[in-house]
């Protein structure tokens, strides 16, 4: 079996070789033959990756540790629906997992581009194989995971515990899918560069890819903090960490470009910027996974040090020289005659939003890669920690959640004051009557007031918009209330669902605001049958349960919740586990979520007698927000790329008389104000 | 009317001001990032300097007292960090390690212990360098036992 997966591999590194060679010879030789060929080549390389994925999963499920991978990730007594996730646990399975998803969007794309982009899509389509030779390389020569044992052992070292958990099976496939598609726009662009079609072609032919990729780096993201808040056990479920600095960036110039390019569809202005911006964009998932990978920055996720930064490193320097030498060389074409008019504009929101999140990825990277920087300038490694990210993002984030409010309602090209004052007049009252009862309410700290005011303002912008239309379509089309408001987000579901994602987004921010300003702790050592107070909770510890399987030891405690009227409200049972086969405890955090405030109990240490419980004990408010706006940032990706029934019947009738793009039509009867 | 130059200075002061921003994030809030050898090399310029420091727990040093939430333990030199098998070399040696193993006290107080640590762990403390090379943290991270293995790139 190892054998097959080894050979499906090569196979598929040939693939990918002979379809660069085969798609650019097809188009500089307007040669159609060599162009299906190519197409071919690439489904018959996914085909073989898909092979190799499923060999290394049948590995897994009947725990054959004569693979290294298998015995140092799974065991016999590893639940079944861990030794599926363990495809992804290191790093010859992680490398692989991103080669069958980079082999899976190639192929679609190819597909798609059947007859669409004759000129610049087998360029594309050769990029998208190039990096795919870099992972297959990589999986054929430096980091196999079909690695032999020459001694197979009885036992394998088991799935690392913090991974056996469901956040950790779906958050690295998530990221890797945002990250993998991010590559499908990247392509498009390079190939715009390569063959000087430097319309906004490529944007369109790409716009679902990129917001497909934006859609599964927030869920990679938001899943990830999750974990991070269920399984680590400090309360908190982000840490500025390398690792996760490493999947934040890419979503922030996702966002950034996915902002950026209306301006350039609607004004044919910032076309470097928009190439610049993908090409990083796919460079900071390289990165990510580089940081990740090669241990070059220290990081509590990734230790040990792995020899593949090297080779991630000369991929990345190959990539950004490649890609910047095309944009000097195609720099002149790229001008453009378009000029921004007025502050007062969209373009100008845009434009600073893109500024912004920009500065904030630069912050992020600056702040990750310092300690070598300064290691390798002044020889000393200077670090900075969570209090710099916090400092430097928390006026940037308020000046962007402004912008979010701003940005939809300020028309193109220039706003007169009375539009402002029509547009703005009630959201803006809100956000006063928010700050203003908040400092009523006893909040002090100018961030917090400004960040509610400013959030409220943001959703009355939407409230107000939702409002306007929905009584449009009472007026126009003679509809009830709630069908007018259906009708109007189903009809428009670019502009509507991109309002629900920005109000995720304030809902999140207001989340996080609450949850890093008013968070409580207590840490005691406790008896049965002490109690203690946070909030307006007291708890008191009950005593131990032992659990011993032959997979997992553990020890629960009890801990007994009552409210202020001393009535019980729940027990707690947070644990402290112990996984057999890799030796190593972990903890279970038990949290008791209401949208005030989250109760969250760890159990940090038990003492040797067994009778003394240690506790960590902490309020978080508003925490709950953070994970109910990224479900409204999902759904509000869902409801944008939801296929649009009046987008279809006017693609289907202009194709009918020509074979023009369909994601051009879609622009055309796509709202997205005007 | 010329519209350009107002958008360099419109698009200027937000660049400026995010560059304002991280100078004065790193000014306020930096620290050094060492092991253990360079800790002990650099000991006379380091005293009252916030410290990150990496390091191996000497097996039967530690002294964990449930009650006071009070660790103590001393850190040892991680060989690997010090021996350059890294890509990037981390470590400037200064001096040759001495056949006298160097150590340093840590005591973190007000926290409970790290699930993952134990007498030969690698850790990093965040904290103060004080007197007499104890080093008092306010966070003591475990790595997490990564099985990513340095296969050894030919």
């Amino acid at each position: 079996m190892p054998e097959l997966g080894n050979l499906a591999l090569a196979i598929a590194l040939i693939l990918a070789v002979y379809s660069i060679g085969a798609n650019i010879y097809g188009a500089r030789r307007n040669a159609p033959d060599f162009i299906v060929s190519a197409r071919h080549a690439i489904w018959s390389m996914c085909a073989m990756i898909t092979i190799a994925v499923v060999v290394l999963w049948v590995a897994l499920l009947r725990s054959d540790f004569s693979l290294e991978y298998v015995a140092s990730y799974s065991s016999t007594t590893l639940p079944t629906a861990y030794k599926f996730t363990a495809l992804w646990a290191g790093q010859q399975g992680s490398l692989l997992l991103w080669a069958w998803l980079l082999a899976i969007f190639t192929s679609v794309a190819a597909f798609q581009n059947r007859r669409r982009n004759p000129d610049t899509a087998p360029y594309a389509l050769a990029v998208l194989a190039g990096v795919a030779i870099f992972f297959l390389w990589m999986l054929n020569f430096v980091t196999r995971p079909f690695d032999l044992l020459a001694v197979i052992p009885a036992e394998g070292t088991d799935l690392n515990p913090l991974l056996q958990n469901y956040w950790m099976a779906i958050h690295p496939p998530s990221l890797y899918t945002g990250y993998v598609s991010a590559s499908v726009p990247f392509a498009f662009g390079a190939a715009a560069l390569i063959t000087g079609k430097l319309d906004d072609g490529w944007i369109r032919s790409t716009r679902r890819w990129a917001i497909f990729s934006w859609f599964f780096l927030t869920l990679g993201n938001i899943f990830g903090a999750r974990w991070a808040y269920e399984v680590l056990g400090w309360g908190g479920y982000w840490a500025w960490d390398p690792v996760e600095n490493a999947a934040f960036m890419p979503w922030l110039v996702m966002t950034a470009y996915l902002h950026s390019v209306m301006i350039q569809e609607r004004k044919d202005m910032l076309k470097v910027w928009n190439l610049s911006l993908i090409g990083l964009a796919f460079g900071l998932t390289l990165f990510g996974t580089f940081i990740t990978r090669s241990g070059v920055i220290s990081s509590v996720h990734s230790f040990t040090q792995s020899g593949l930064g090297p080779y991630f490193l000369s991929f990345l320097i190959a990539v950004t020289l490649a890609y910047t030498g095309l944009l000097i060389f195609r720099s002149k074409q790229l001008r453009s005659p378009a000029e921004f008019e007025s502050y007062l504009s969209r373009e100008a929101a845009f434009l600073f939003n893109n500024l912004i999140l920009v500065g904030i990825t630069f912050a992020v990277f600056w702040g990750t890669i310092f300690p070598v920087l300064s290691e390798a300038v002044r020889g000393v490694k200077i670090t900075v920690g969570p209090p710099f990210f916090n400092r430097v993002n928390a006026p940037l984030a308020l000046g962007l959640v402004f912008l979010t409010g701003i940005g939809p309602l300020i028309a193109w090209r220039r706003t007169t004051p009375d539009n402002l004052v029509r547009s703005f007049a009630a959201p803006v009252a809100i956000g006063v009557a928010t700050g203003i009862l908040g400092a009523v309410a006893g909040l002090r700290q100018w961030y917090v007031l400004t960040a509610f005011s400013l959030g409220a303002f943001v959703i009355g912008t939407v409230l107000v918009e939702f409002r306007r239309g929905m009584n449009a379509r009472r007026h126009m089309m003679n509809e009830p209330r709630a069908k007018a408001l259906v009708n109007l987000v189903a009809k428009n579901n670019r502009r509507y669902g991109g309002y629900v994602i920005h109000v995720g987004v304030i809902v999140a921010f207001i989340g996080i605001v609450g949850s890093s300003f008013f968070r409580t702790e207590v840490k005691k050592s406790v008896h049965a049958g002490d109690s203690f107070t946070i909030g307006s909770y007291t708890l008191r510890f009950l005593g131990f349960s032992e659990v011993d399987t032959p997979h997992l030891a553990s020890a629960t405690a009890r801990i007994e919740v009552l409210g202020r009227d001393g009535r019980e409200i729940t027990v707690m049972t947070p644990a402290k586990l112990f996984y057999v086969r890799a030796q190593q405890p972990a903890t279970l955090v038990a949290i008791r979520s209401t949208p005030v405030s989250d109760l969250y109990v760890v159990l940090a240490g038990i003492d040797d007698s067994g009778k003394t419980a240690t506790l960590e004990v902490f309020l978080t408010p508003l925490v709950f927000w953070l994970w109910a706006g990224g479900v409204l940032m999902a759904l509000g990706t869902v409801i944008v790329m939801w296929p649009n029934v009046r987008e279809r019947a006017a693609i289907a009738t202009v194709l009918s008389r020509s074979s023009s793009d369909p994601n051009e039509l879609a622009d055309l009867v796509g709202p997205g104000g005007h | 009317m010329n519209i350009r130059p107002r958008f360099f200075i419109g698009a200027g002061l937000i660049i400026l001001a995010i560059g304002y921003l991280i100078g004065n994030a790193m000014r306020t809030t930096s620290e050094y990032y060492l092991t253990v050898n360079e800790v002990a090399a650099r000991q006379s310029e380091l005293g009252g300097e916030a410290l990150r420091v990496a390091g191996r727990v000497k097996p039967g040093t530690v002294n964990w007292d449930p009650n006071t939430l009070t660790l103590k333990f001393e850190i040892v030199p991680i060989p690997e960090l010090d021996t350059g098998t890294a890509p990037i070399k981390p470590v400037v040696a200064t001096e040759p390690v001495s056949t006298e193993p160097i150590s340093f006290s840590v005591v973190a107080a007000g926290e409970p212990k790290p699930d993952m640590f134990a007498p030969g762990r690698d850790v990093i403390v965040e904290g103060k360098l004080g007197a007499g090379g104890v080093i008092t943290a306010t966070q003591v991270m475990t790595s997490c036992a990564s099985k990513y293995k340095p296969k050894q790139a030919q």
